[in-house]
């Protein structure tokens, strides 16, 4: 098992009990916003921050992030970007996690000996990809250059994922377990709390690696009932890039959404 | 069937992770997220276990051929040999299945197995709209709830077949686009609903649905077989399809693929050849050729007008096959294809679809000068019913 040394850090670290990881669209709705609003959501007590790269066929998100996508892609913002993007945040702060997410697609073309190059550079604690499992073998080059260079390789599990695989991926993994709480595409579902404290169990009965648990926590109400199912992180996405896509206009966009970012971060101390 | 496998037969299929070719160099694969990793592993099983039982093929062969209608005539289009002048030109006349193309073969045969799998529901996409009457078709006659997604732009064109589909009880979701984004929005879905049977249309997409489809369909190339050794006791010379995620012409030629001596062409539109002018990708599932942007975001806006085969990326298998040269690849202009649609209709009283006059574009280039006992074999893999409208609106004066 391979813990980035931040990662380690992050969730060893009493306080806050259960850790608030964000997810960003990279680059949305502009660079400089972006980097304001990660910005801001590190000043209100993120632990982790994921952030997003964009692609055109994305399989796996709601229409909200959808969206963002789009819009990040029309803007022409690309991977590089993305990658720049979290050295801007990685100068800002030091302690914060810092995970990059999206698909296959982009780091195959970048290619993968390069993207590992450039974001050992940026000092990233991990990369998550959603439509790469070790059945691929772009997966598999990926997890053996991530291991030699000490960067975490965050895995998904699904409800659907059997016992046997579940065991499989916990030992590929490293950094923490994503688990995800329905089945489905992003910000689409509620979340059915017993069905997600019986899967952290599952998970935990494979692995000591620590659990983080996204898809449909849309209010701190929500994220307070996930952190009671024993999870180590509550992941939010679609809830902030709702948010920014319907407040594009307000001149303190950053501001006004680290103050809902805080209320979540406040719920998990 | 026979399973057996002989050694080194490039009809082995793709290997258990679905990839066709080994390394650097393999095709497919199964490039999807989780929550569907679990789901598609256990069609893989279903299938394998599908194509080993007896009763399940026979039955299989008994509606292919009282349901469709096959086989489906080898046709030797007489008029159009004249007028050409040089190889003899077949049509292998899938239009004349029932529901009006290619597409119905595969579309019983992944509804029998998603009965077997004991699935409620049915989740389409589609471009020309032929999968999705189809799949409409064969899911009233067994009883399948089903759902089709379609892009706007798709719609606007082939009204004829919605209303068909609809006609069958099938309900449609429109989204913005085409093919391509039909398919990404039928993954996710799928993704919401992993209970439910993605019958996937052409031998596209993450394991194993190249390798499920390309199974359906490789029908087409045994007919093929057989017809011509009793039209003409021996193979054909060449065999020609079109093609967009390539379901027709995978189907049309793995049953040659080890008779060396029978060249293989596949027809792409010219702005969506992905085997021509796309590079190596991963996207919607598979590694493929594909039109895309150099650092692998986006996938580009094809404009072909035939709807079917207007799609930015191709089956994994066909890639494989370029790589080593075993199949030939080109594309044809939509103004190509519209005057050779003319020509088909006037000389051999057929209104087809656009799609394979892409592939006939190309055997009129190929036939020319060629010996008469030159055999070329075309699949006309759908009829032309659903373009009338577009075709009175760009071409109808020329009819007049």
């Amino acid at each position: 098992m391979i813990l980035s040394e931040r990662l380690k850090k992050i969730f060893s670290a009493q306080k806050p009990k259960t850790k608030f990881v964000a997810y960003f669209v990279g680059c949305h709705p502009t660079y400089e916003k972006s980097l304001d609003i990660i910005k801001a959501s590190i000043d209100n007590g993120t632990s982790i921050v994921e952030i997003g790269y964009s692609t055109s066929e994305a399989s796996a998100e709601g229409p909200i992030i959808k969206a963002a996508q789009d819009r990040v892609i029309a803007n022409k913002s690309s991977l590089k970007d993305v990658i720049n993007l979290a050295k801007e945040v990685r100068d800002y702060n030091k302690d914060v996690g810092i995970i990059l997410m999206g698909y296959i697609s982009n780091l195959f073309m970048f290619p993968i000996p390069n993207f590992i190059e450039e974001i050992k550079k940026v000092d990233i604690d991990g990369v998550l990809v959603v439509d790469a499992p070790h059945e691929l073998k772009e997966e598999n080059t990926l997890r053996e250059n991530l291991k030699k260079n000490d960067i975490a390789f965050i895995k998904l599990v699904a409800p659907t994922t059997p016992n046997e695989r579940l065991k499989k991926i916990c030992d590929m993994g490293s950094g923490y377990i994503y688990c995800l709480n329905y089945s489905g595409t992003t910000g689409v579902k509620s979340v059915d709390l017993s069905q997600v404290k019986k899967m952290v169990e599952k998970i935990k009965n494979y692995t000591n690696l620590p659990v983080c648990s996204g898809f449909g926590v849309k209010t701190p109400q929500n994220a307070k009932e996930i952190a009671s199912t024993g999870v180590e992180g509550v992941i939010v996405g679609t809830a902030f890039v709702d948010y920014i896509e319907k407040n594009l206009d307000d001149t303190n966009l950053s501001k006004n959404l680290g103050k809902n970012i805080k209320e979540f971060t406040n719920i998990l101390n | 069937m026979s399973t057996e496998k002989i050694k080194n037969s490039l009809k082995n299929g793709p290997d258990e992770l679905g990839y066709y070719g080994e390394g650097e160099k393999a095709r497919g694969g199964f490039a999807s997220g989780e929550t569907l990793m679990p789901i598609l592993k256990n069609l893989q099983d279903a299938f394998e276990d599908a194509i080993k039982d007896k009763s399940f093929i026979d039955k299989f062969h008994y509606y292919c051929k009282h349901w469709i209608n096959r086989p489906s005539p080898l046709y030797f289009a007489e008029n159009l040999t004249k007028k050409i002048g040089g190889a003899k030109i077949y049509f292998k006349s899938e239009h004349l299945n029932h529901t009006g193309s290619h597409k119905v073969t595969n579309c019983l045969f992944q509804t029998l197995l998603a009965l077997r799998m004991n699935k409620k529901r049915v989740l389409v996409e589609s471009g020309a709209g032929a999968h999705f009457s189809a799949a409409a078709a064969t899911c009233s006659k067994f009883s399948l709830p089903i759902l089709g997604v379609m892009g706007n732009t798709d719609i606007r064109k082939v009204n004829s077949n919605i209303i068909k589909a609809k006609h069958y009880g099938a309900k449609l979701e429109a989204v913005d686009g085409s093919l391509k984004e039909a398919i990404t929005h039928v993954l996710k879905m799928w993704t919401n609903d992993p209970d439910s049977y993605y019958l996937c249309g052409s031998a596209v997409a993450t394991a194993p649905f190249p390798r499920i489809v390309q199974y359906a369909q490789s029908i087409i190339g045994k007919e093929i077989r057989e017809q011509c050794l009793k039209h003409e006791n021996k193979l054909p010379n060449e065999i020609h399809a079109c093609l967009g995620g390539g379901s027709n012409s995978i189907g049309a030629f793995h049953e040659f693929l080890d008779d060396k001596e029978v060249k293989l062409v596949g027809v792409e539109g010219k702005t969506s050849a992905a085997l021509s002018k796309g590079t190596i990708g991963i996207m919607q599932g598979m590694k493929t050729y594909m039109i895309q942007s150099k650092d692998g975001s986006v996938a580009e806006q094809t404009k072909d007008l035939p709807s079917g085969i207007n799609y930015f990326s191709v089956g994994p298998q066909h890639s494989y096959l370029k790589d080593i040269g075993r199949a030939e690849y080109t594309f044809a202009t939509d103004d190509e294809i519209l005057d050779t649609y003319k020509l088909v209709a006037r000389t051999e009283g057929i209104c087809s679809a656009l799609e394979p006059m892409a592939a006939v574009c190309e055997t009129i280039k190929r036939a020319k000068g060629k010996p008469k006992d030159y055999i070329i074999v075309t699949s006309l893999c759908g009829r032309g019913e659903k373009d009338l409208d577009v075709i009175e609106k760009l071409r109808g004066s020329d009819f007049e």
